[in-house]
């Protein structure tokens, strides 16, 4: 690729019309599902609608999004500068957009199918701050995503000036450091929590759709009735239940599969590329330098099959934790035993060691609080005319169960230090363990409740690039510890802001 | 072996050494502020009152309010006027060599340290009633969130533009290397 051919503003391939119609599609659903679906309100205005008026209106919508989608193409040009990428769009109003190849955190080549015949890729850049692809050139050529990718490692790399030029750019010398088999990606899927994410989606439309048809059909009478014909009612419910979770956990495995299919992680120099995909093949690259942490995962599922996910930090400007992890870099299905690829992925990184316990008065202060909570709630509403028996039971029954979770919650909370790195565990049935160098701490806060004071305790949360990071109930002297040594590894880094 | 991996020395740092934030003597922020704490708390009680007495005296009002819905607001904000006074006056800064520290809260208290390496911009604002009382806020701006943002209240104008201008000098020292890396200001957009 030479340069003499990137002079100028370039356009998009018109194949990418077909991307920008199928994201506004996703995005115009993913924004009014819900909103059409709660309350029932989305059927009222149907029932209030002819069948020919919600044709037009659907033919209305798509028109809008393939003329939006359209106008966003005409109106979009980018060019290739020597240090940055340089973008014109917009559909009301036009934006244009300069980012700077030495702050770039993660580069995105992805490959939908229907860009696969025409050698066509989608290319994003993200950088620190930025809360979604800060660029995105949909329908632009493979070989010219490489180029710029290539072209990307080779200025940030003269900019940094340390590191020697024999380090890898391309694929030749790049090294192994993970792949997932497919077996483990199942388990992946499997063991994901999004199955009861679907779960909850399923169950809320399912609700909506049986309110719909008891108004009409009064179909819960129906329902009954057929229940009655079978010996067993409850069973037959119960067994369509546990098939809904089967279909459920089935169609995870199979996501997990087509979305991580042939996931290999290598390291090629100074960055770190990650490659996987079935029907949209992605390549993602990122900065070892730019990696400000490592969150290890695993659900109540993974625990029980020994499988975890990898989440590669970088900083984010979004507050939303679940938001800001979308899109990002995850090696999933791995092994206890792959847990040592963390030293590849972060310098002075280990697997986490022993997991330090945190003041067992975390423990009781909160099921005291729990207990007085009860008593009191119990207290006020065993007065009240319309408080059973049976309600007294729940509110008594739930009490062992909160319990339980309060301890599960202690026992899952802790910490770990090793040499500049910090791991912190939390959870309750799953775990999750973020893991940071001391020198990328942004902020130090010593928070103390009255009773903390009293007892000598004290909340140690350190604010990084990616979020903040809590232990809550240490002795003081470990949290004021490691408060001192965390602003004096901060402030002696030679590497400063993110 | 290079000259810089000559010179590199990794010896262990004995913790006991370090510099401990608790030792250091906080100024105490201006005392206009505590007058200006508890008047802007109660004024946010006070008007809740002031509605729902209008409510229960306007004629055809949609919803009239107990008394004693009266008096809980009234026992708020005396409550929390209290509370603003005993804060105000253990409120504390200081400025060391290479960070800023803050300490506020009374029920909450909590002690923040935010080193000057790690600051990205600075700002120093002041509301209406601020300026009755003579303060000012200067906040910081980190990485992590904009829920992290340390904004630093109670100060006299005087103190406050010193900070700001001590800070923006402590940015500029230790950003010149973050600028030839490729620092601050990585987007443009117009």
């Amino acid at each position: 690729m030479t340069s003499t051919s990137l002079e100028g503003w370039q356009r998009l391939a018109p194949l990418a019309l077909v991307f920008l119609f199928f994201r506004s599609l996703q995005k115009f659903i993913r924004e009014n599902l819900f909103v059409f679906v709660g309350a029932g309100a989305g059927f009222a205005f149907l029932d209030w609608l002819g069948p020919r008026e919600l044709v037009l209106a659907g033919v209305g919508v798509l028109l809008v999004l393939v003329g939006g989608s359209v106008i966003y193409f005409r109106r979009f040009r980018f060019r290739i500068e020597d240090d940055a990428v340089r973008l014109r769009r917009g559909v009301f109003e036009k934006k244009e957009l300069r980012v700077r190849f030495a702050r770039i955190q993660n580069i995105q080549i992805g490959q939908p199918f229907y860009f696969r015949p025409f050698g066509l890729v989608r290319f994003s850049l993200e950088t620190p701050g930025a809360s979604e692809k800060e660029v995105e050139l949909p329908g632009i050529r493979r070989e010219l995503a490489e180029w710029m990718r290539d072209r990307i490692a080779e200025r940030q790399r003269t900019v940094a000036g340390d590191i020697p030029a024999d380090a890898a750019t391309g694929d030749g010398n790049a090294a192994e450091v993970y792949h997932a088999a497919t077996g483990r990606l199942l388990l992946h899927g499997v063991a994901s929590n999004q199955v009861w994410v679907l779960a909850g989606v399923v169950a809320y439309l399912a609700s909506q759709l049986m309110n719909r048809f008891s108004e009409r059909l009064d179909e819960a009478e129906v329902l009954v009735a057929t229940l009655e014909r079978f010996d067993n009612g409850w069973l037959v419910v119960v067994l369509a239940l546990v098939a809904v979770l089967a279909i459920l956990i089935i169609l995870s495995a199979v996501i997990a599969v087509l979305r991580y299919h042939g996931f290999r992680l290598e390291e090629a120099g100074d960055r770190l590329v990650a490659r996987h995909g079935l029907l949209d093949e992605r390549e993602q690259t990122v900065r070892r330098e730019k990696v400000t942490g490592l969150m290890f995962r695993q659900s109540a599922v993974g625990r029980l099959v020994d499988c975890w996910s990898l989440a590669v930090r970088q900083t984010r400007s979004s507050d939303a934790q679940e938001q800001a992890e979308r899109g990002g870099f995850l090696v999933p299905g791995m092994a206890h035993r792959d847990m040592d690829i963390a030293s590849r992925l972060l310098e002075g990184a280990r697997a986490p060691g022993a997991i330090q316990p945190i003041s067992n008065r975390f423990r009781r202060v909160y099921w005291q609080r729990w207990f007085v909570l009860l008593l009191a709630v119990l207290g006020v509403f065993s007065f009240a005319w319309y408080w059973g028996h049976w309600t007294s039971l729940l509110a008594a029954g739930m009490m062992p169960l909160v319990l339980l979770i309060l301890h599960l919650r202690f026992r899952q909370w802790g910490w770990c230090r090793d040499g500049e790195m910090l791991w912190v565990r939390q959870g309750w049935l799953g775990q999750r363990i973020d893991g940071f160098r001391l020198d990328r701490v942004q902020q130090v806060r010593i928070v103390q409740s009255i009773y903390q004071r009293r007892h000598g305790l004290a909340n140690l949360q350190l604010v990084l690039p990616q979020g903040s990071v809590t232990i809550p109930f240490l002795p003081l002297a470990a949290a004021a510890d490691l408060a001192n040594e965390a602003a004096y590894i901060a402030e002696t880094a030679l590497d400063h802001r993110v | 072996m290079t000259d810089s991996a000559a010179s590199f020395s990794n010896r262990p740092v004995d913790t006991g050494e370090l510099p401990d934030f608790q030792r250091v003597e906080l100024h105490r922020v201006a005392p206009a502020f505590v007058p200006y704490a508890v008047i802007s708390q109660i004024l946010f009680w006070a008007i809740m009152v002031l509605i729902a007495v209008a409510l229960r005296v306007v004629p055809f009002s949609p919803f009239a309010p107990a008394w004693w819905m009266v008096g809980l607001a009234g026992l708020a904000a005396t409550w929390s006027g209290i509370l603003a006074w005993l804060d105000a006056r253990r409120r504390g800064w200081a400025l060391r060599e290479h960070d800023l520290i803050y300490r506020q809260g009374i029920i909450w208290r909590r002690t923040v340290i935010v080193p000057f390496a790690r600051i990205q911009h600075v700002e120093s604002s002041s509301g209406p009633l601020e300026r009755v009382f003579g303060l000012m806020r200067v906040k910081c701006f980190t990485a992590g969130g904009a829920m992290s943002d340390l904004s630093v209240v109670g100060l006299d104008g005087e103190s406050a533009r010193k900070v700001r201008q001590h800070l923006l000098e402590q940015i500029r020292d230790t950003g010149d290397t973050d600028a030839d890396r490729g620092g601050v200001g990585d987007v443009d957009e117009s």
